[in-house]
Protein backbone atom coordinates (compact mmCIF):
# COMPACT_ATOMS: atom_id res chain seq x y z
CA UNK A 1 0.00 0.00 0.00
CA UNK A 2 2.81 2.42 0.86
CA UNK A 3 5.58 1.17 -1.41
CA UNK A 4 7.92 3.41 -3.36
CA UNK A 5 7.65 3.11 -7.12
CA UNK A 6 10.74 3.29 -9.34
CA UNK A 7 10.53 7.04 -9.79
CA UNK A 8 10.09 7.63 -6.04
CA UNK A 9 13.04 5.37 -5.32
CA UNK A 10 15.16 7.18 -7.91
CA UNK A 11 14.30 10.49 -6.27
CA UNK A 12 15.32 9.12 -2.88
CA UNK A 13 18.69 8.09 -4.21
CA UNK A 14 19.21 11.42 -5.92
CA UNK A 15 18.48 13.26 -2.68
CA UNK A 16 20.76 10.98 -0.67
CA UNK A 17 23.65 11.64 -3.07
CA UNK A 18 22.99 15.37 -3.15
CA UNK A 19 22.91 15.66 0.65
CA UNK A 20 26.18 13.76 0.97
CA UNK A 21 27.97 15.88 -1.63
CA UNK A 22 26.40 19.32 -1.17
CA UNK A 23 24.64 19.66 2.19
CA UNK A 24 26.57 17.67 4.75
CA UNK A 25 30.20 18.71 4.28
CA UNK A 26 29.70 22.12 5.97
CA UNK A 27 26.40 21.51 7.77
CA UNK A 28 27.80 21.70 11.29
CA UNK A 29 29.74 24.91 10.62
CA UNK A 30 26.63 26.54 9.19
CA UNK A 31 24.61 25.45 12.22
CA UNK A 32 27.17 26.88 14.64
CA UNK A 33 27.44 30.19 12.82
CA UNK A 34 23.71 30.37 11.99
CA UNK A 35 24.50 30.78 8.30
CA UNK A 36 21.95 30.64 5.51
CA UNK A 37 23.85 29.65 2.35
CA UNK A 38 22.24 31.17 -0.75
CA UNK A 39 24.37 29.13 -3.16
CA UNK A 40 23.31 25.93 -1.44
CA UNK A 41 19.66 26.99 -1.68
CA UNK A 42 20.15 27.55 -5.39
CA UNK A 43 21.67 24.09 -5.75
CA UNK A 44 18.66 22.63 -3.88
CA UNK A 45 16.44 24.44 -6.37
CA UNK A 46 18.38 23.06 -9.31
CA UNK A 47 17.88 19.57 -7.94
CA UNK A 48 14.14 20.29 -7.72
CA UNK A 49 13.72 20.30 -3.93
CA UNK A 50 12.21 23.77 -3.69
CA UNK A 51 9.37 22.96 -6.09
CA UNK A 52 8.66 19.28 -5.44
CA UNK A 53 4.85 19.51 -5.47
CA UNK A 54 4.45 22.21 -8.12
CA UNK A 55 3.40 21.16 -11.66
CA UNK A 56 6.20 20.95 -14.25
CA UNK A 57 4.73 23.74 -16.37
CA UNK A 58 5.79 26.14 -13.61
CA UNK A 59 9.17 24.52 -13.10
CA UNK A 60 8.24 22.05 -10.36
CA UNK A 61 8.49 18.28 -10.13
CA UNK A 62 4.75 17.61 -10.18
CA UNK A 63 4.73 15.34 -7.14
CA UNK A 64 1.52 14.54 -5.33
CA UNK A 65 1.43 14.96 -1.54
CA UNK A 66 2.41 11.34 -0.87
CA UNK A 67 5.43 11.52 -3.20
CA UNK A 68 6.36 14.88 -1.66
CA UNK A 69 6.32 13.16 1.74
CA UNK A 70 8.65 10.45 0.46
CA UNK A 71 11.05 13.02 -1.00
CA UNK A 72 11.09 15.13 2.17
CA UNK A 73 11.57 11.98 4.23
CA UNK A 74 14.67 11.23 2.13
CA UNK A 75 15.90 14.78 2.69
CA UNK A 76 15.38 14.48 6.47
CA UNK A 77 17.22 11.17 6.47
CA UNK A 78 20.15 12.24 4.35
CA UNK A 79 20.69 15.86 5.27
CA UNK A 80 22.51 16.83 8.45
CA UNK A 81 21.17 20.38 8.23
CA UNK A 82 17.71 20.41 9.86
CA UNK A 83 17.45 24.19 9.43
CA UNK A 84 17.84 23.93 5.68
CA UNK A 85 15.40 21.00 5.55
CA UNK A 86 12.86 23.03 7.49
CA UNK A 87 13.41 26.15 5.37
CA UNK A 88 12.86 24.20 2.16
CA UNK A 89 9.74 22.48 3.47
CA UNK A 90 8.22 25.74 4.80
CA UNK A 91 9.00 27.52 1.50
CA UNK A 92 7.41 24.72 -0.51
CA UNK A 93 4.35 23.95 1.61
CA UNK A 94 3.32 27.31 3.07
CA UNK A 95 4.33 29.53 0.14
CA UNK A 96 4.72 27.76 -3.21
CA UNK A 97 1.78 25.34 -2.77
CA UNK A 98 -0.83 27.99 -1.86
CA UNK A 99 0.45 30.22 -4.68
CA UNK A 100 -0.03 27.33 -7.07
CA UNK A 101 -3.43 26.33 -5.67
CA UNK A 102 -4.93 29.82 -5.43
CA UNK A 103 -2.90 32.00 -7.79
CA UNK A 104 -4.05 33.27 -11.16
CA UNK A 105 -2.30 32.26 -14.37
CA UNK A 106 -0.45 35.57 -14.32
CA UNK A 107 0.65 35.02 -10.69
CA UNK A 108 1.79 31.50 -11.52
CA UNK A 109 3.99 32.85 -14.28
CA UNK A 110 5.37 35.61 -12.10
CA UNK A 111 6.07 33.71 -8.89
CA UNK A 112 6.33 29.95 -9.35
CA UNK A 113 9.35 29.48 -11.65
CA UNK A 114 11.66 31.38 -9.28
CA UNK A 115 10.31 29.55 -6.23
CA UNK A 116 10.90 26.22 -7.99
CA UNK A 117 14.36 26.80 -9.44
CA UNK A 118 15.86 28.20 -6.25
CA UNK A 119 16.26 31.78 -7.49
CA UNK A 120 13.65 32.92 -5.00
CA UNK A 121 13.27 32.10 -1.32
CA UNK A 122 9.72 32.08 0.04
CA UNK A 123 8.47 33.05 3.49
CA UNK A 124 5.06 32.72 5.11
CA UNK A 125 4.08 35.37 7.65
CA UNK A 126 0.88 35.12 9.64
CA UNK A 127 1.82 34.99 13.35
CA UNK A 128 1.56 38.23 15.30
CA UNK A 129 2.43 39.25 18.84
CA UNK A 130 -1.13 38.66 20.03
CA UNK A 131 -2.09 36.12 17.37
CA UNK A 132 0.00 32.96 17.65
CA UNK A 133 -2.07 29.87 18.30
CA UNK A 134 -5.06 32.12 17.96
CA UNK A 135 -4.18 33.34 14.45
CA UNK A 136 -7.76 34.46 14.15
CA UNK A 137 -7.03 37.34 16.52
CA UNK A 138 -4.89 38.90 13.80
CA UNK A 139 -4.67 42.71 13.78
CA UNK A 140 -2.70 43.52 10.64
CA UNK A 141 -4.91 45.42 8.24
CA UNK A 142 -5.00 45.87 4.47
CA UNK A 143 -6.89 48.98 3.41
CA UNK A 144 -7.79 49.34 -0.26
CA UNK A 145 -6.74 52.57 -1.98
CA UNK A 146 -7.17 52.63 -5.74
CA UNK A 147 -5.34 49.70 -7.27
CA UNK A 148 -3.34 49.02 -4.10
CA UNK A 149 -3.88 47.86 -0.54
CA UNK A 150 -1.99 49.53 2.29
CA UNK A 151 -0.80 46.99 4.82
CA UNK A 152 -0.10 47.87 8.43
CA UNK A 153 1.07 45.57 11.19
CA UNK A 154 3.90 43.34 12.38
CA UNK A 155 4.27 39.62 11.73
CA UNK A 156 6.48 38.37 14.52
CA UNK A 157 7.92 35.14 13.13
CA UNK A 158 8.66 34.48 9.50
CA UNK A 159 10.90 31.53 8.70
CA UNK A 160 13.29 32.37 5.86
CA UNK A 161 12.46 35.97 6.82
CA UNK A 162 15.14 38.47 5.89
CA UNK A 163 16.30 36.22 3.05
CA UNK A 164 12.85 35.81 1.51
CA UNK A 165 12.26 37.23 -1.97
CA UNK A 166 8.54 36.46 -1.87
CA UNK A 167 6.46 36.58 1.29
CA UNK A 168 2.94 35.27 1.58
CA UNK A 169 1.21 37.27 4.26
CA UNK A 170 -2.30 37.74 5.57
CA UNK A 171 -4.20 40.85 6.64
CA UNK A 172 -7.70 41.94 7.59
CA UNK A 173 -9.60 43.45 4.71
CA UNK A 174 -12.87 43.43 6.63
CA UNK A 175 -12.22 43.51 10.38
CA UNK A 176 -15.95 43.22 11.16
CA UNK A 177 -16.05 39.74 9.62
CA UNK A 178 -12.85 38.52 11.27
CA UNK A 179 -11.15 35.37 10.09
CA UNK A 180 -14.00 34.09 8.01
CA UNK A 181 -14.41 36.37 5.06
CA UNK A 182 -12.44 39.20 6.64
CA UNK A 183 -8.88 38.13 5.86
CA UNK A 184 -7.05 38.26 2.55
CA UNK A 185 -3.73 36.85 1.40
CA UNK A 186 -1.02 38.95 -0.25
CA UNK A 187 2.29 38.26 -1.95
CA UNK A 188 5.08 40.71 -1.16
CA UNK A 189 8.01 40.93 -3.56
CA UNK A 190 11.45 41.99 -2.44
CA UNK A 191 12.45 45.35 -3.96
CA UNK A 192 8.97 45.87 -5.40
CA UNK A 193 7.02 46.72 -2.26
CA UNK A 194 8.09 48.77 0.69
CA UNK A 195 8.31 46.67 3.82
CA UNK A 196 10.99 45.84 6.37
CA UNK A 197 12.52 43.03 8.39
CA UNK A 198 13.68 42.96 11.99
CA UNK A 199 17.19 41.72 12.64
CA UNK A 200 17.36 37.95 12.21
CA UNK A 201 16.38 36.35 15.52
CA UNK A 202 18.82 34.15 17.40
CA UNK A 203 17.21 30.82 18.05
CA UNK A 204 17.78 27.57 19.87
CA UNK A 205 17.67 25.28 16.87
CA UNK A 206 17.15 25.33 13.09
CA UNK A 207 19.83 27.98 13.13
CA UNK A 208 20.55 27.82 9.39
CA UNK A 209 16.98 28.90 8.67
CA UNK A 210 16.66 32.63 9.31
CA UNK A 211 13.70 33.87 11.35
CA UNK A 212 12.67 37.53 11.38
CA UNK A 213 9.70 39.79 12.00
CA UNK A 214 8.02 41.34 8.98
CA UNK A 215 7.34 45.04 9.44
CA UNK A 216 4.48 46.52 7.45
CA UNK A 217 4.01 50.26 7.66
CA UNK A 218 1.71 51.70 5.04
CA UNK A 219 3.17 49.12 2.68
CA UNK A 220 1.44 49.52 -0.66
CA UNK A 221 0.73 46.18 -2.31
CA UNK A 222 -0.91 46.06 -5.76
CA UNK A 223 -4.31 44.40 -6.05
CA UNK A 224 -2.59 42.13 -8.60
CA UNK A 225 -0.61 40.66 -5.66
CA UNK A 226 -3.69 39.56 -3.71
CA UNK A 227 -3.89 35.79 -3.74
CA UNK A 228 -7.46 34.58 -4.23
CA UNK A 229 -10.47 36.77 -3.80
CA UNK A 230 -10.85 39.32 -1.07
CA UNK A 231 -11.88 37.46 2.07
CA UNK A 232 -10.39 34.14 0.97
CA UNK A 233 -7.28 34.41 3.17
CA UNK A 234 -8.61 32.28 6.03
CA UNK A 235 -9.26 29.33 3.79
CA UNK A 236 -6.02 29.77 1.86
CA UNK A 237 -4.10 29.72 5.12
CA UNK A 238 -5.96 26.65 6.36
CA UNK A 239 -5.27 24.80 3.12
CA UNK A 240 -1.57 25.67 3.27
CA UNK A 241 -1.41 24.48 6.88
CA UNK A 242 -2.99 21.18 5.89
CA UNK A 243 -0.16 20.60 3.41
CA UNK A 244 2.43 21.75 5.92
CA UNK A 245 1.08 19.67 8.79
CA UNK A 246 1.08 16.53 6.70
CA UNK A 247 4.24 16.90 4.63
CA UNK A 248 6.68 18.88 6.75
CA UNK A 249 6.82 16.17 9.40
CA UNK A 250 8.34 13.88 6.78
CA UNK A 251 11.70 15.57 7.34
CA UNK A 252 11.41 14.55 10.99
CA UNK A 253 10.52 10.97 10.08
CA UNK A 254 13.68 10.82 7.98
CA UNK A 255 15.74 12.37 10.76
CA UNK A 256 14.50 9.74 13.22
CA UNK A 257 15.44 6.94 10.81
CA UNK A 258 18.96 8.33 10.68
CA UNK A 259 19.14 8.75 14.46
CA UNK A 260 18.04 5.15 15.00
CA UNK A 261 20.90 3.97 12.83
CA UNK A 262 23.32 6.10 14.81
CA UNK A 263 21.89 4.76 18.06
CA UNK A 264 22.36 1.14 17.01
CA UNK A 265 25.93 1.79 15.86
CA UNK A 266 26.73 3.55 19.11
CA UNK A 267 25.16 0.95 21.39
CA UNK A 268 26.76 -1.92 19.47
CA UNK A 269 30.21 -0.51 19.96
CA UNK A 270 30.14 1.17 23.34
CA UNK A 271 31.10 -0.99 26.31
CA UNK A 272 30.11 -0.51 29.90
CA UNK A 273 30.56 -3.01 32.73
CA UNK A 274 32.02 -5.61 30.37
CA UNK A 275 29.09 -5.61 27.96
CA UNK A 276 28.17 -3.52 25.02
CA UNK A 277 25.18 -1.26 25.58
CA UNK A 278 23.11 -3.21 23.05
CA UNK A 279 22.98 -6.09 25.50
CA UNK A 280 21.15 -3.99 28.06
CA UNK A 281 17.42 -3.86 27.85
CA UNK A 282 17.40 -0.57 29.73
CA UNK A 283 19.04 0.80 26.57
CA UNK A 284 17.25 -1.12 23.84
CA UNK A 285 13.65 -1.24 25.11
CA UNK A 286 13.01 2.51 25.11
CA UNK A 287 14.39 2.62 21.58
CA UNK A 288 12.25 -0.32 20.51
CA UNK A 289 9.23 1.54 21.87
CA UNK A 290 10.25 4.66 19.97
CA UNK A 291 10.66 2.64 16.78
CA UNK A 292 7.07 1.42 17.14
CA UNK A 293 5.92 4.96 17.78
CA UNK A 294 7.87 6.19 14.76
CA UNK A 295 6.24 3.65 12.46
CA UNK A 296 2.80 4.66 13.77
CA UNK A 297 3.57 8.31 13.08
CA UNK A 298 4.82 7.39 9.60
CA UNK A 299 1.61 5.53 8.81
CA UNK A 300 -0.50 8.47 9.97
CA UNK A 301 1.54 10.75 7.71
CA UNK A 302 1.33 8.49 4.65
CA UNK A 303 -2.38 7.97 5.17
CA UNK A 304 -3.07 11.70 5.57
CA UNK A 305 -1.02 12.43 2.42
CA UNK A 306 -2.97 9.90 0.42
CA UNK A 307 -6.24 11.36 1.72
CA UNK A 308 -5.08 14.79 0.61
CA UNK A 309 -4.24 13.38 -2.83
CA UNK A 310 -7.67 11.79 -3.00
CA UNK A 311 -9.25 15.20 -2.48
CA UNK A 312 -10.69 14.31 0.89
CA UNK A 313 -10.91 16.85 3.68
CA UNK A 314 -8.00 16.05 5.92
CA UNK A 315 -8.05 18.49 8.82
CA UNK A 316 -8.20 15.83 11.50
CA UNK A 317 -5.81 13.44 9.75
CA UNK A 318 -3.33 16.31 9.34
CA UNK A 319 -3.58 17.21 13.02
CA UNK A 320 -3.07 13.63 14.14
CA UNK A 321 -0.07 13.13 11.84
CA UNK A 322 1.52 16.42 12.90
CA UNK A 323 0.99 15.72 16.59
CA UNK A 324 2.29 12.15 16.38
CA UNK A 325 5.39 13.00 14.36
CA UNK A 326 6.48 16.07 16.28
CA UNK A 327 5.97 14.58 19.75
CA UNK A 328 7.73 11.38 18.69
CA UNK A 329 10.64 13.42 17.29
CA UNK A 330 11.05 15.34 20.55
CA UNK A 331 10.97 12.22 22.73
CA UNK A 332 13.25 10.43 20.33
CA UNK A 333 15.92 13.10 20.57
CA UNK A 334 15.68 13.25 24.37
CA UNK A 335 16.10 9.48 24.56
CA UNK A 336 19.10 9.60 22.24
CA UNK A 337 20.69 12.34 24.30
CA UNK A 338 20.42 9.98 27.28
CA UNK A 339 21.99 7.16 25.29
CA UNK A 340 24.88 9.14 23.82
CA UNK A 341 25.31 10.95 27.15
CA UNK A 342 28.46 13.11 27.40
CA UNK A 343 29.33 12.66 23.75
CA UNK A 344 26.09 14.26 22.52
CA UNK A 345 26.06 17.02 25.12
CA UNK A 346 29.07 18.55 23.42
CA UNK A 347 28.41 20.79 20.45
CA UNK A 348 28.24 20.27 17.61
CA UNK A 349 26.90 16.73 17.66
CA UNK A 350 24.16 15.28 15.39
CA UNK A 351 22.01 14.37 18.39
CA UNK A 352 22.10 17.77 20.09
CA UNK A 353 21.48 19.51 16.74
CA UNK A 354 18.40 17.34 16.17
CA UNK A 355 17.24 17.80 19.78
CA UNK A 356 17.34 21.58 19.44
CA UNK A 357 15.48 21.32 16.14
CA UNK A 358 12.91 18.91 17.59
CA UNK A 359 11.91 21.30 20.37
CA UNK A 360 10.56 23.65 17.70
CA UNK A 361 8.57 20.94 15.96
CA UNK A 362 5.88 20.83 18.64
CA UNK A 363 5.43 24.61 18.31
CA UNK A 364 5.23 25.56 14.63
CA UNK A 365 2.35 24.57 12.30
CA UNK A 366 0.10 24.60 15.37
CA UNK A 367 1.34 23.64 18.83
CA UNK A 368 0.70 20.16 20.20
CA UNK A 369 -1.96 21.59 22.50
CA UNK A 370 -3.90 23.02 19.56
CA UNK A 371 -3.80 19.69 17.73
CA UNK A 372 -4.88 17.84 20.89
CA UNK A 373 -7.79 20.26 21.15
CA UNK A 374 -8.86 19.27 17.65
CA UNK A 375 -8.56 15.57 18.33
CA UNK A 376 -10.41 16.00 21.63
CA UNK A 377 -13.22 17.73 19.79
CA UNK A 378 -13.39 14.86 17.34
CA UNK A 379 -13.73 12.43 20.24
CA UNK A 380 -16.74 14.43 21.32
CA UNK A 381 -15.43 16.63 24.15
CA UNK A 382 -17.43 19.72 23.41
CA UNK A 383 -15.73 22.16 25.73
CA UNK A 384 -12.24 21.37 24.49
CA UNK A 385 -11.93 24.64 22.63
CA UNK A 386 -13.93 27.00 24.75
CA UNK B 1 -35.85 21.86 2.36
CA UNK B 2 -36.74 21.63 6.06
CA UNK B 3 -34.54 18.56 6.28
CA UNK B 4 -31.51 20.67 5.34
CA UNK B 5 -32.17 22.98 8.25
CA UNK B 6 -32.82 20.07 10.60
CA UNK B 7 -29.63 18.32 9.57
CA UNK B 8 -27.55 21.46 10.04
CA UNK B 9 -29.15 22.25 13.35
CA UNK B 10 -28.68 18.76 14.70
CA UNK B 11 -24.99 18.79 13.76
CA UNK B 12 -24.36 22.15 15.38
CA UNK B 13 -26.36 21.27 18.47
CA UNK B 14 -24.58 17.95 18.91
CA UNK B 15 -21.10 19.09 18.02
CA UNK B 16 -20.72 22.57 19.38
CA UNK B 17 -23.28 23.33 22.07
CA UNK B 18 -21.74 22.23 25.33
CA UNK B 19 -24.95 22.41 27.36
CA UNK B 20 -27.28 19.66 26.12
CA UNK B 21 -30.27 21.47 27.60
CA UNK B 22 -29.69 24.64 25.59
CA UNK B 23 -31.78 24.78 22.39
CA UNK B 24 -30.41 26.92 19.59
CA UNK B 25 -32.71 29.22 17.70
CA UNK B 26 -32.35 29.40 13.94
CA UNK B 27 -31.24 33.01 14.11
CA UNK B 28 -28.82 32.79 17.01
CA UNK B 29 -25.42 34.14 15.96
CA UNK B 30 -22.93 31.28 15.89
CA UNK B 31 -19.58 32.77 14.90
CA UNK B 32 -19.91 36.28 16.24
CA UNK B 33 -21.17 34.92 19.59
CA UNK B 34 -18.38 32.35 19.90
CA UNK B 35 -20.72 29.30 19.98
CA UNK B 36 -18.65 28.18 17.01
CA UNK B 37 -15.05 29.27 17.32
CA UNK B 38 -12.65 29.68 14.46
CA UNK B 39 -11.41 26.10 14.52
CA UNK B 40 -14.86 24.57 14.88
CA UNK B 41 -15.98 26.61 11.88
CA UNK B 42 -13.66 24.48 9.76
CA UNK B 43 -15.41 21.39 11.06
CA UNK B 44 -18.71 22.94 10.09
CA UNK B 45 -17.38 23.62 6.58
CA UNK B 46 -16.17 20.02 6.27
CA UNK B 47 -19.52 18.74 7.47
CA UNK B 48 -21.50 20.88 5.02
CA UNK B 49 -19.31 19.90 2.09
CA UNK B 50 -19.54 16.20 2.88
CA UNK B 51 -23.24 16.16 3.70
CA UNK B 52 -24.52 18.33 0.88
CA UNK B 53 -21.91 17.41 -1.76
CA UNK B 54 -20.51 20.76 -2.79
CA UNK B 55 -17.28 22.66 -2.33
CA UNK B 56 -16.84 26.01 -0.68
CA UNK B 57 -14.78 28.49 -2.67
CA UNK B 58 -12.21 30.01 -0.30
CA UNK B 59 -14.01 33.39 -0.18
CA UNK B 60 -17.34 31.73 0.60
CA UNK B 61 -16.14 30.63 4.03
CA UNK B 62 -17.54 33.86 5.26
CA UNK B 63 -19.37 34.94 8.36
CA UNK B 64 -22.16 36.18 6.13
CA UNK B 65 -22.83 32.63 4.97
CA UNK B 66 -22.20 30.87 8.25
CA UNK B 67 -23.32 33.02 11.14
CA UNK B 68 -26.78 31.56 11.76
CA UNK B 69 -28.58 28.34 10.94
CA UNK B 70 -30.90 30.30 8.65
CA UNK B 71 -27.98 31.79 6.73
CA UNK B 72 -26.23 28.45 6.42
CA UNK B 73 -29.38 26.87 5.07
CA UNK B 74 -29.80 29.70 2.54
CA UNK B 75 -26.20 29.34 1.42
CA UNK B 76 -26.47 25.55 1.07
CA UNK B 77 -29.59 26.05 -1.04
CA UNK B 78 -27.76 28.41 -3.42
CA UNK B 79 -24.99 25.86 -3.82
CA UNK B 80 -27.42 23.04 -4.43
CA UNK B 81 -29.26 25.02 -7.07
CA UNK B 82 -26.03 26.12 -8.80
C1 LIG C 1 10.90 27.52 14.70
C2 LIG C 1 9.65 28.30 14.46
C3 LIG C 1 9.35 28.73 13.19
C4 LIG C 1 8.20 29.47 12.94
N1 LIG C 1 7.95 29.92 11.68
C5 LIG C 1 6.86 30.68 11.44
C6 LIG C 1 6.60 31.18 10.13
O1 LIG C 1 7.34 30.93 9.18
N2 LIG C 1 5.52 31.95 9.94
C7 LIG C 1 4.66 32.25 10.96
O2 LIG C 1 3.69 32.96 10.71
N3 LIG C 1 4.87 31.77 12.21
C8 LIG C 1 5.95 31.01 12.48
N4 LIG C 1 6.18 30.52 13.75
C9 LIG C 1 5.27 30.88 14.82
C10 LIG C 1 4.42 29.72 15.31
O3 LIG C 1 3.43 29.42 14.39
C11 LIG C 1 3.88 30.10 16.69
O4 LIG C 1 4.97 30.12 17.58
C12 LIG C 1 2.82 29.16 17.18
O5 LIG C 1 1.66 29.28 16.42
C13 LIG C 1 2.49 29.41 18.64
O6 LIG C 1 2.20 30.75 18.88
P1 LIG C 1 2.90 31.53 20.09
O7 LIG C 1 4.36 31.28 20.01
O8 LIG C 1 2.42 32.93 20.04
O9 LIG C 1 2.39 30.82 21.40
P2 LIG C 1 0.95 31.02 22.10
O10 LIG C 1 -0.12 30.87 21.11
O11 LIG C 1 0.98 32.23 22.92
O12 LIG C 1 0.89 29.75 23.04
C14 LIG C 1 1.60 29.68 24.29
C15 LIG C 1 1.24 28.32 24.93
O13 LIG C 1 -0.17 28.28 25.21
C16 LIG C 1 -0.74 27.15 24.57
N5 LIG C 1 -2.08 27.49 24.08
C17 LIG C 1 -2.44 28.60 23.39
N6 LIG C 1 -3.75 28.55 23.07
C18 LIG C 1 -4.23 27.40 23.57
C19 LIG C 1 -5.49 26.75 23.56
N7 LIG C 1 -6.55 27.30 22.95
N8 LIG C 1 -5.60 25.55 24.16
C20 LIG C 1 -4.52 24.97 24.76
N9 LIG C 1 -3.30 25.53 24.81
C21 LIG C 1 -3.15 26.72 24.22
C22 LIG C 1 0.19 26.84 23.41
O14 LIG C 1 0.06 25.49 22.99
C23 LIG C 1 1.54 27.12 24.02
O15 LIG C 1 1.95 26.04 24.81
C24 LIG C 1 7.32 29.77 14.01
C25 LIG C 1 7.62 29.31 15.30
C26 LIG C 1 8.76 28.58 15.53
C27 LIG C 1 9.04 28.08 16.92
Amino acid sequence: MFERNASQQAWRERILDFAASHINPLAMEREQTATFDRQLWLACGQLGLTGLSIPPEWGGQGMDAYTTVLALEALGFASEDPGLNFGIAAHLLAVAVPMWKYGTEEQHQRFLPGLCNGQAVGGNAITEETAGSDVFAMQTTATPQGDHYHLNGTKTYCSNGGEADLVLTYALTNPAKGFFGGISAFVLEKDQQHYGWSASREKLGLRTCPLAALLLKDSAVPVANRLGQEGAGGQIFNASMTWERICLGAIHLGAMDRLLKLAAQFANHRFSGGQNLSARQAVTHPLADLKVRLEGARLLTYQAAQQLDAGQRTGLAASMAKLAVSECYKHFCLQLMQLFAGEAYQTPHPVEIQLRAALGATLYSGTSEIHRNLVAREIGFKSALT
Amino acid sequence: MEDVKTTIKAFIQETFVADDQEQLSNDAPLLSSGIIDSISALELVEFLEKTFHFEFQPHEVDQENLDTITRIEAFVKTKKVA
